[in-house]
């Protein structure tokens, strides 16, 4: 008798020490950019990290398995342009104000871990912003900080140039929070280069990239001065599609045609961002973009509370949007997890190399008649959908839309 | 339109007197619009209409953002504009009984903070056109509420009020029984009775009954109806059933923790006061939550015969990504369990429009405010989870295609109200 409960000890001992793993993914199609992976693959993850990644991983191996056949697997998505800062401040739009969203409710459910928010703060109030947002979210949120340096209060107060402190806005990011602050934003402003030239200015000082929303010249600015004389190669360009030429200068003409200097400008490094937002996406700057090769390097949201019921809904809808438009899923993939990673110089994000975060995204792609709309509510048909069927941050487990995690409820009157 | 008509204008203002230009403006205006009875058709959809009894294709017809008609066919010229929806169910729009969205800055409160949430975030996506706030404030602080959030609602926000001054606002103050004051509370229903539907007790801890009989005091008084959140867990469930009257709701009714009695006993069975207070008319909602809702609660009820009366999804920060989801999912969730469409969407509509004594909300009846969702009902294998993390397999999922609010279109989402884009 001794030596079976031994022998059940050492048995149970050895079943626990072969659990190097706290959960499996089995079955799934991975598709990981960055590590050039596109084929039936299985990823384990263990204490909240990629832990291997290989063709077939034992369930033997794991405390956790969750069957994946017929899904595919990706790296935790990035939205690169967001509005999180929520507060109620009167009178405050974006920042602090109710136009900005909470994150967790919109990223887990579209299969976002990251979001990057598009300077909402700026010196004098990021500090505000992390502590009632950032470090409350269990979603990973970043930062451009604006170039003004109260962010996005209003439209008036973002012409003020006195508050467009390069050196501030260097310190607040090299200083003080060089782990979340990823970049500079100008956007807004209604004169000359001057937004645009001080962000650049702080960027150099910080070592940042800059984001531009360049959309509120009237007569507009020309873009093709903005991408080749003001902007560094490895800034973004965002609302690429927009069509508004009496504010912004558009990247497609009237004639439909994608202005040669826009492939120039994109060979030069900068870089191509959707913004969809609640009004800057329209099919006839799109569409023909893409039909003459012209490809945005990243896609995202531009998620406030004016666009999420509008054509954009939420990250899901948007690539599925880019894929009707006839980019493939590897590319729209690509486009929202290395691709702004690298944006944001966070080799640290958007793959799943062995040692990486584990930040993964389990997505269904739907079949059926889907419809898309943009700004001007016009309608782009689609048959595919992406939809998410399981969000992992850091390890965990944070949206499972069909329980695939789950045991079976019957598990639960056994217990009684 | 009126585009045609400024051209107009400015062409024959030079050779018109004003008179003779308004009255011919006026004559065209009349007769533009003679032949467009209605601003909006939605044509051949499964019409489900659980108060008027309706389940067929039907076409239903807005005019100045009311229900003008619903009928088996509206002709499509009668409409300045119309949709198919073919294939699709036509439903009054969705009521939630039971969120707590007084959203705000403080941080990590309920009241005016970052644990509630914003009802525009989740409800149209969801169908929902009418949430009810759970007691998130109390007399002290709705008219922040109201000023804050629900005034610049797309969604319409009703709401219980809680009989803590200060709601649910985390404070030690939130347990003072000095603060929870009948008149108060009476009076504040009074000067907002388009909003205020009915009074909360939740969240206390104390033994005392007061905080209870001055809930169930204020409904009294005032013609409304109580609701009975739990975490009051010095009061026997019996006796709170007990004090609860016919048209009173408890909710979170599924929930399986210490602090409360739960309603199916050891050996699976209702407790004989439950089944009591389910033939009184005490409602029971559900309450979904982050913690809410059990299957192991949900499903023997359901056999024994205690049905929920209304779904309340308790949507907050917490319930968001857990089995909750979203209204339409724990709708699906009740599909799963066996419960019939019309049934599910009764509960989703006139059962809660009824239990707030709202008649005009929760039906498509003629006049009543245009407030529609329009549903597709796919076909796969889904699964549905519950605040223990336990799954139960489904083959049926309600998708939210369109969310109407007072006639207007505040969700579509597939762009049926869109026109073709033209390259």
């Amino acid at each position: 008798m001794k030596n079976i409960i031994l022998f059940i000890l050492l048995f149970s001992f050895n079943a626990l020490l072969a659990q190097e793993y706290d959960l499996l993914l089995k079955g799934g199609h991975l598709i990981d950019p960055k590590n050039q992976l596109d084929t039936k693959m299985d990823v384990a993850v263990t204490s909240g990290k990629v832990a291997a990644v290989a063709a077939s991983i034992s369930p033997q191996k794991a405390k956790q398995v969750v069957d994946v056949t017929g899904l595919y697997v990706v790296p935790g998505l990035i939205d690169m342009h967001v509005h999180a800062f929520q507060g109620n401040t009167p009178d405050a739009y974006i920042a602090d104000g109710f136009t900005s969203l909470p994150p967790d409710g919109f990223t887990f459910r579209a299969g976002v871990t990251t979001v990057v928010d598009a300077g909402s703060s700026g010196w004098q109030n990021f500090r505000q912003f992390k502590k009632q947002t950032i470090d409350k979210s269990q979603t990973r949120v970043l930062a451009l900080i604006n170039i003004v340096g109260k962010g996005m209060v209003s439209r008036y107060e973002e012409q003020n140039t006195d508050d467009m402190n390069p050196v501030m806005t260097a310190h607040m990011i090299k200083r003080l929070f060089p782990e979340t602050i990823v970049g500079i934003k100008a956007s807004h402003y209604w004169g000359d280069f001057t937004a645009v030239d001080r962000a650049v200015e702080a960027g150099n000082l910080a070592g940042v990239p800059v984001m531009v929303d360049f959309g509120e010249h009237q007569p507009p600015l020309s873009i093709e001065s903005l991408f080749m004389e003001h902007l560094r190669p490895g800034d973004i360009y965002t609302h690429t599609f927009s069509y508004g030429p009496a504010f912004r200068e558009t990247v497609v003409d009237e004639s439909l045609k994608v202005k040669p200097f826009v492939f120039a400008a994109q060979k030069r490094g900068i870089v191509f961002d959707v913004g969809h937002g609640g009004g800057a996406f329209s099919w006839r700057q799109a569409l023909p973009a893409l039909q003459q090769g012209f490809r945005p390097n990243v896609i995202s949201t531009d998620l406030h509370a004016d666009s999420m019921n509008g054509g954009m809904k939420d990250m899901c809808n948007v690539l599925s949007k880019f894929m009707a438009m006839g980019m493939s899923l590897q590319e729209v993939i690509t486009c929202s997890t290395v691709n702004p990673a690298a944006t944001i110089r966070r080799p640290d994000l958007g793959h799943l190399s062995i040692g990486a975060e584990a930040d993964i995204t389990v997505l269904n792609l739907r079949k059926g008649d889907f419809g898309y709309t943009d700004v001007r509510r016009t309608l782009h048909k689609g048959a595919q959908k992406l939809e998410t069927e399981i969000t992992i941050r850091a390890g965990k487990v944070v949206w499972d839309l069909n329980g695939l995690s789950a045991p079976g409820w019957e598990t639960e009157l056994k217990k009684k | 339109m009126s585009s045609i008509f400024s051209d107009f204008f400015r062409v024959t203002a030079h050779g018109l007197g004003r008179t003779l230009l308004l009255t011919l403006l006026l004559v065209t205006t009349q007769a533009f619009l003679f032949g467009q009875t209605y601003d909006l058709v939605l044509k051949n959809g499964r019409v489900i209409d659980p108060a008027n009894s309706l389940d067929q294709v039907m076409d239903v017809a807005i005019k100045d953002g009311r229900i003008a008609k619903v009928d088996k066919a509206i002709e499509s010229g009668a409409a300045l504009k119309y949709i198919d929806v073919r294939g699709l169910i036509v439903t009054p729009g969705l009521i939630d009984i039971h969120t707590h969205v007084f959203v705000g800055g403080k941080p990590d409160k309920f009241a005016d903070g970052t644990f509630s949430v914003s009802a525009d975030d989740f409800c149209p996506r969801s169908g929902v056109t009418t949430v009810v706030d759970a007691g998130t404030s109390g007399w002290k602080n709705f008219e922040v509420f109201k000023y804050n959030v629900i005034d610049r609602s797309k969604t319409r926000i009703l709401a219980f009020l809680n009989i803590a001054g200060k709601g649910m606002s985390g404070d030690p103050d939130q347990q003072k029984i000095e603060e929870m004051n009948t008149e108060a509370a009476v009076a504040m229903a009074q000067k907002y009775p388009e909003w205020i539907v009915g009074f909360k007790i939740g969240h206390y801890e104390g033994s005392e009954w007061s905080p209870f009989d001055r809930t169930i005091d204020a409904g009294n008084r005032t013609n409304k109806p109580v609701l009975v959140e739990c975490h009051l867990p010095q009061y026997p469930l019996a006796m709170q059933l007990q004090k609860m009257r016919k048209g009173d709701i408890i909710t979170h009714s599924f929930e399986e923790i210490t602090e409360r009695e739960p309603v199916i006993d050891g050996n699976g069975n209702l407790r004989p006061y439950v089944v009591d207070a389910n033939k009184k008319g005490v409602l029971f909602d559900v309450g979904h939550g982050g913690y809410g809702f059990w299957f192991s609660e949900a499903i023997p009820a359901l056999r024994e015969g205690l049905e929920p009366n209304t779904l309340g999804t308790d949507l907050h920060r917490f319930s968001i990504n857990a089995g909750m989801k979203s209204m339409t999912n724990l709708m699906s969730k009740y599909l799963a369990m066996g419960m019939s469409l019309n049934k599910v969407l009764e509960k989703a509509t006139v059962n809660a429009a009824r239990a707030i004594k709202r008649p005009e909300l929760g039906s498509l009846s003629p006049g009543n405010p245009a407030d529609i969702a329009v549903f597709s009902l796919y076909t796969g294998d889904f699964g549905f989870t519950d605040a223990g993390g336990n799954r139960l397999k489904g083959k049926q999922k309600l998708e939210t295609e369109l969310t109407i609010r007072d006639g207007s279109i505040i969700w579509d989402l597939n762009g049926r109200n869109a026109k073709p884009f033209l390259n």
